[in-house]
């Protein structure tokens, strides 16, 4: 089963924190999207293993872009 | 009532592993903060004599009386590091803060008898005024723990004078007295002209053997002889002077007790004095907590540390202000007021030791394309929109209305700006939330989590507020500005930038200076810095938070000036609906 992590609101992709084949908890921080100034943490909704990290650093997103995928 | 507050709705989740783990760089930059303030606290702890040269003349030292006299486990220090005027010594040499003492909450104040023998320093009266205004917001006894030298005479031209000099403590005794709030004050050592009437306008004076207090001391008495120089047979005559006048300085107990009776209590001891102060305080005017209380006291159920994890260091970062709230509240329980309405602040009832208090505060975060609903932009959290400031208003309204004592959180950017923004009427909005606020007349607290920021740190119920703000807190991540210094530095420099490419000349000495800026702001808004200038009235650790929303609570609803009966709240029932 895979677990779709979305962008919540448009923005920037300021960092990123994981890498495909990493293994990652329900709560960590995935990555950082800016946004109006701020920074959102996107954290992981499951536990599991990074899928497939369709952005990188400075890519520009918007509401519900698909970030990566857990498995 | 019961049934609105004994159980109310609990919020708030539990952390889970990948929050602790993406959370330990945050608490190691929050706890290197505290630790830096902890050795602030010290150096003022032990400014002036070591402790053990105080008490080898037989006398306890300020700290020492303290802990003597206050209920154990209630001290909650105020205005610790304190120095507006940096004075060398490193403090204002008045400790003070809220405690209870026989059980009764009070604004308790000492002169440090390490310093200078207590001397008044720069930035002094402006402390005291801040521990008397507590004490008139809370409508609570002061307390004192008189032991004043008096003026630092090397320094006077810096307080001893104007609106809010020195004298004025004396006036806001009379003032405080005028409105039935007693001031007791235990008094020790030698305490000359401005020590003097530090000790004699308070409303009860209980005396250690040992002291005085008079119009002007021996070194005064015997320096009134002026010639317009010193010369060689002068100080002769003030050295006879000032061997006679120390031998028996004036104001004694055989005084001040024997002749004048404006001692009421002379104690053979140090701790007498205290325990005569303890003795008095069990009459001290106060409700049973019975009568206020609407439900037992209960703990949050989540605990204190986790508040290093869940409000970033990093300012720009998110996070979920409830969160917060939570760790903090009894029983982790409220009643939220207009959840579904201007969603940048969060305006609830909670129970905090048992006591209905109100709160305010900024929710962070992305509030969607289509808020404001004014505006074609976006809305972030922090920011002030016109359904939050509308909301505010009416929920201070409220509880003004109900008499329910007020904690404000801030971390705000300011309120949204533009001719989109001024059109929705901000600029108006914003002043109407002052004027609601001085409405109230009940006691208000701030805790200003991150940014306390443009007008948004007024109209938020800021120290500013000087009437309803009791006191303001400030922890490991406040920064207070009155904006972002690069954005200080934009505004003041982006027009020299133009000039300056026009002419054809380098830039980088506008730079230069733009960063130069951007560091002062950023240094002069850290906590430490804010504590010394009285921006924020102490820095609080975050576990300590609720030991002081605690006597918060316990303080305002210990005598209040007016009061609501729990049965005509209004608040919960709108709430409710």
């Amino acid at each position: 089963m895979s677990t779709e992590i979305l962008a919540p609101m448009p923005g920037t992709i300021f960092q990123v924190h994981v890498k495909e084949g990493d293994d990652v908890i329900e709560g960590q921080e995935l990555l950082v999207l800016e946004a109006m100034k701020m920074e959102n943490p996107i954290v992981s909704t499951a536990a599991g293993k990074v899928k497939d990290v369709q952005v990188k650093v400075d890519d520009k997103v918007a509401t519900q872009q698909l970030l990566l995928v857990i498995e | 009532m019961r049934q609105y507050f004994e159980k109310m709705t609990e919020f708030g989740v539990e952390l889970n592993k990948g929050q602790m783990l993406s959370s330990e760089k945050n608490v190691a930059d929050i706890k290197e903060v505290e630790a830096g303030i902890d050795q602030e606290v010290d150096k003022v702890k032990n400014a002036g004599m070591p402790t053990e040269k105080i008490n080898a003349r037989g006398v306890m030292t300020v700290w020492q009386r303290l802990e003597y006299l206050v209920d154990p486990g209630t001290w909650n220090p105020l205005h610790t590091l304190f120095n507006p005027e940096d004075n060398v010594e490193g403090t204002t040499n008045v400790i003070d803060g809220l405690a209870k003492i026989s059980g009764k909450w009070c604004v308790v104040a000492g002169f440090d008898n390490k310093v200078m023998a207590g001397a008044w320093l720069p930035g002094q009266p402006e402390n005291i005024l801040r521990a008397t205004d507590l004490s008139k917001r809370l409508n609570i006894p002061l307390v004192w723990l008189v032991n004043c030298s008096g003026v630092k005479l090397t320094e006077q031209e810096k307080f001893y004078a104007n609106r809010r000099g020195s004298g004025t403590t004396f006036y806001r005794h009379a003032e405080l007295e005028q409105m039935g709030i007693p001031v007791l004050a235990g008094i020790y050592g030698t305490n000359p002209a401005g020590g003097g009437y530090q000790g004699i306008s308070p409303t009860i004076l209980f005396a250690h053997k040992n002291c005085n207090i008079a119009v002007g001391g021996g070194g005064i008495l015997s320096g009134m002889s002026p010639k317009g120089y010193f010369d060689l047979e002068g100080a002769e005559q003030l050295i006879k002077s000032a061997k006679e006048y120390k031998a028996k300085p004036p104001g004694s107990v055989e005084i001040h007790h024997d002749e004048t009776g404006f001692f009421r209590y002379v104690y053979e001891e140090e701790k007498g004095v205290l325990d005569g102060l303890k003795d008095y305080m069990k009459d001290m005017p106060a409700y049973n907590p019975k009568f206020f209380r609407v439900a037992e006291p209960k703990d949050p159920r989540f605990p204190a540390e986790d508040l290093y994890r869940l409000l970033p260091h990093n300012q720009k970062q998110i996070y979920n202000f409830k969160e917060i709230v939570a760790r903090l509240v009894d029983g982790s329980e409220h009643m939220e007021f207009r959840p579904d309405y201007g969603p940048e602040v969060y305006t609830g009832l909670v129970k905090m030791d048992g006591y209905l208090v109100g709160v305010i505060g900024n929710n962070q975060g992305w509030l969607g394309e289509d808020y404001p609903e004014y505006a074609d932009y976006g809305g972030i959290g922090g920011k002030l929109y016109r359904q939050g400031l509308i909301k505010m208003n009416e929920f201070v309204s409220l509880c003004g209305r109900d008499r329910i004592p007020m904690i404000w959180f801030q971390d705000t950017s300011g309120i949204d700006v533009g001719d989109i923004a001024e059109k929705a009427e901000l600029l108006g909005l914003g002043q109407s939330l002052i004027y609601s606020i001085q409405q109230t007349d009940v006691p208000m607290t701030l805790i200003t989590l991150r940014k306390g920021t443009a007008a948004a740190h007024y109209v938020m119920g800021g120290p500013t507020a000087n009437r309803h703000n009791a006191f303001t807190l400030g922890v490991g991540t406040t920064e207070i500005a009155v904006m972002h210094g690069e954005t200080a530095a934009a505004a003041s420099f982006s027009r020299r930038l133009v000039k300056e490419k026009d002419a054809g000349r380098p830039l980088e000495p506008i730079i230069d200076k733009m960063n130069t800026l951007a560091q002062e702001y950023h240094d002069n808004s850290q906590p430490a810095f804010c504590a010394k200038q009285g921006m924020v009235d102490e820095v609080v650790k975050m576990s300590d938070l609720r030991s002081y929303l605690k006597a918060f609570a316990g303080a305002s609803y210990q005598n209040p000036k007016s009061i609501c009966p729990q049965h005509h709240l209004i608040t919960p029932r709108i709430i409710k609906g």
